[in-house]
């Protein structure tokens, strides 16, 4: 029976580390393009961008799953996207307005006495990107990156609205059979997960402890 | 012949003038010291000549040729004032350093840039100047120490090789040890003293008069973005010709 459960929360967990994965990979980069946005000098692109990420913040991300799931459909007749690529999409651009967040947080909170030092010994605009100011950025950003990852794994279990079998959803299934233990038993993997991923940040934290 | 001279520079922010008709020269191996009440326009006259901000008007000659003027566009592209602006060092108020580099890779990090991109120099001959930079700075066992490990005056001292890395024509300070200690000024004024010694040319914005007095060739108070008066340190200091820069020395002397 243990093996049985296992077996089958494995299965659900499997999706949920996908889900967890890939709205990483494409909401880390996407996330970054957005905060540029969000900086732009260009009055109507900020707007339209700060006003984009605050509509996103500001609602659930289970609406939003909602929404992708069944507008286009309903709105314009289009056929449904399939089901964990609704999902996906869903993460992703509520994750990238988080994470944009984040990065112009950091970017912004570099001084701007850094870059006119660099300016000042004759360094080229990249060469003051990658040369000073990344570093900066990346050790400001971890910690709330930190946190945003972890509130990522717990979100993923709001994928079963539109019925993607996450974990959470394996381990309910037993409830008709009588069994609550197996919920239980599904905490034990996402605190697993979520204890790797602080480990994890710790050593990021620890390794830009080197300067201030 | 001047190493430079500055033709009524002029510089507005939105409606307000900060700068106007700020002209004067400097000898080569000559300190020129600036004083003036605070938002009288000397750091932005800094900033103009290190091209971090683009004067509305005038003329910046260095060694006799334009390297700016308002007039020309040529002058002005990103390209012609990255190489430009090298005529000039700035040493800043709060240093500036770069945190996630050591003291000698501070002072070594842009010179190692320009060795990459021209091929110049090697790495080693580099990092030798460095550290004998920071020998001269009296930082030969900091060298290794990230910025937040080292005093105030420490750190200013780590700056002030850093921009003399570069081998500026022209080195600028703007007020180096108003964000010091009173107990740590003495260290980087000494440092500047040196300098002087071994005649480097040098603006120096200060509000210590009685080193400008000293270490300056020539002075400058400004008010309000206009040149009142200008000349030999003891004269303008000791006895001003202007109503204006009498009050403020006065109100000086008051504080101290
Ligand atoms: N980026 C800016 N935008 C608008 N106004 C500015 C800017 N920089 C400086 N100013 C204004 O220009 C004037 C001159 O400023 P500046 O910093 O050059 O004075 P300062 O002589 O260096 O003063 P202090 O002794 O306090 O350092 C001030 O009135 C200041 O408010
Ligand atoms: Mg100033």
């Amino acid at each position: 029976m243990l093996l049985d459960v296992t077996l089958s929360l494995l299965e659900g967990f499997g999706v949920t580390v996908q889900m967890f994965v890939l709205t990483l990979v494409f909401a880390l980069p996407l996330g970054l393009i957005i905060s540029f946005g969000s900086m732009s000098r260009f009055a109507p692109l900020r707007r339209l961008i700060q006003g984009f990420v605050w509509i996103v913040r500001g609602s659930p991300l289970m609406l939003q799953v909602l929404i992708i799931f069944y507008g286009p459909g309903l709105l314009f007749g289009l056929p449904l996207l399939p089901r964990f690529t609704a999902a996906l999409l869903a993460f992703v651009i509520n994750y990238a307005c988080y994470f944009s967040e984040i990065y112009r947080g950091g970017i912004q909170s570099v001084p701007r006495g850094q870059y006119e030092a660099g300016q000042v010994l004759g360094m080229t605009k990249p060469q003051i990107f990658f040369k000073i100011t990344l570093l900066q950025v990346i050790k400001r950003i971890i910690p709330p990156m930190g946190n945003e990852w972890i509130t990522l794994v717990k979100d993923t279990a709001l994928v079963r609205v539109i019925s993607v079998y996450e974990i959470i959803w394996m381990g309910e299934s037993y409830i008709k059979k009588g069994m609550i233990w197996p919920l239980f038993y599904t905490m034990v993997f996402y605190l697993a997960f979520n204890g790797i991923l602080t480990i994890f940040f710790g050593w990021l934290e620890k390794k830009m402890d080197y300067f201030k | 012949m001047a190493i430079l001279e500055v033709k009524h520079i002029e510089k507005h922010f939105g409606s307000t003038k900060v700068l106007n008709d700020i002209s004067f020269s400097l000898e080569k191996g000559q300190a020129l010291s600036i004083i003036g009440s605070s938002g009288s326009g000397k750091t932005t006259l800094l900033r103009c000549l290190n091209f971090l901000e683009r004067p509305d008007g005038g003329v910046i000659c260095v060694n006799g040729r334009v390297i700016f003027d308002a007039e020309d566009k040529t002058t002005q592209s990103d390209k012609e004032i990255r190489k430009k602006r090298l005529h000039f060092g700035l040493v800043f108020q709060n240093f500036n350093l770069f945190p996630q580099y050591t003291a000698l890779e501070n002072v070594t990090l842009a010179r190692e840039l320009m060795a990459k991109e021209h091929g110049s120099e090697s790495k080693a001959a580099i990092r030798e100047e460095g550290l004998t930079l920071l020998k001269q700075m009296g930082l030969a066992d900091r060298a290794n120490h990230y910025p937040h490990q080292l005093s105030g005056g420490q750190q200013q001292r780590v700056a002030i090789a850093r921009a003399l890395a570069m081998k500026p024509d022209i080195l600028c300070f703007d007020e180096p040890t108003s964000a010091l200690d009173p107990e740590l000024t003495g260290e980087v004024l000494r440092v500047i003293r040196e300098l002087a010694k071994q005649k480097t040319t040098m603006i120096i914005v200060t509000h210590e008069m009685a080193f400008a007095r000293d270490v300056a060739d020539q002075v400058i108070f400004m008010d309000d973005g206009v040149i009142v008066e200008q000349g030999d340190p003891r004269q303008v200091i000791e006895h001003p010709a202007q109503e204006r820069t009498r009050q403020f020395l006065a109100r000086y002397s008051q504080e101290e």
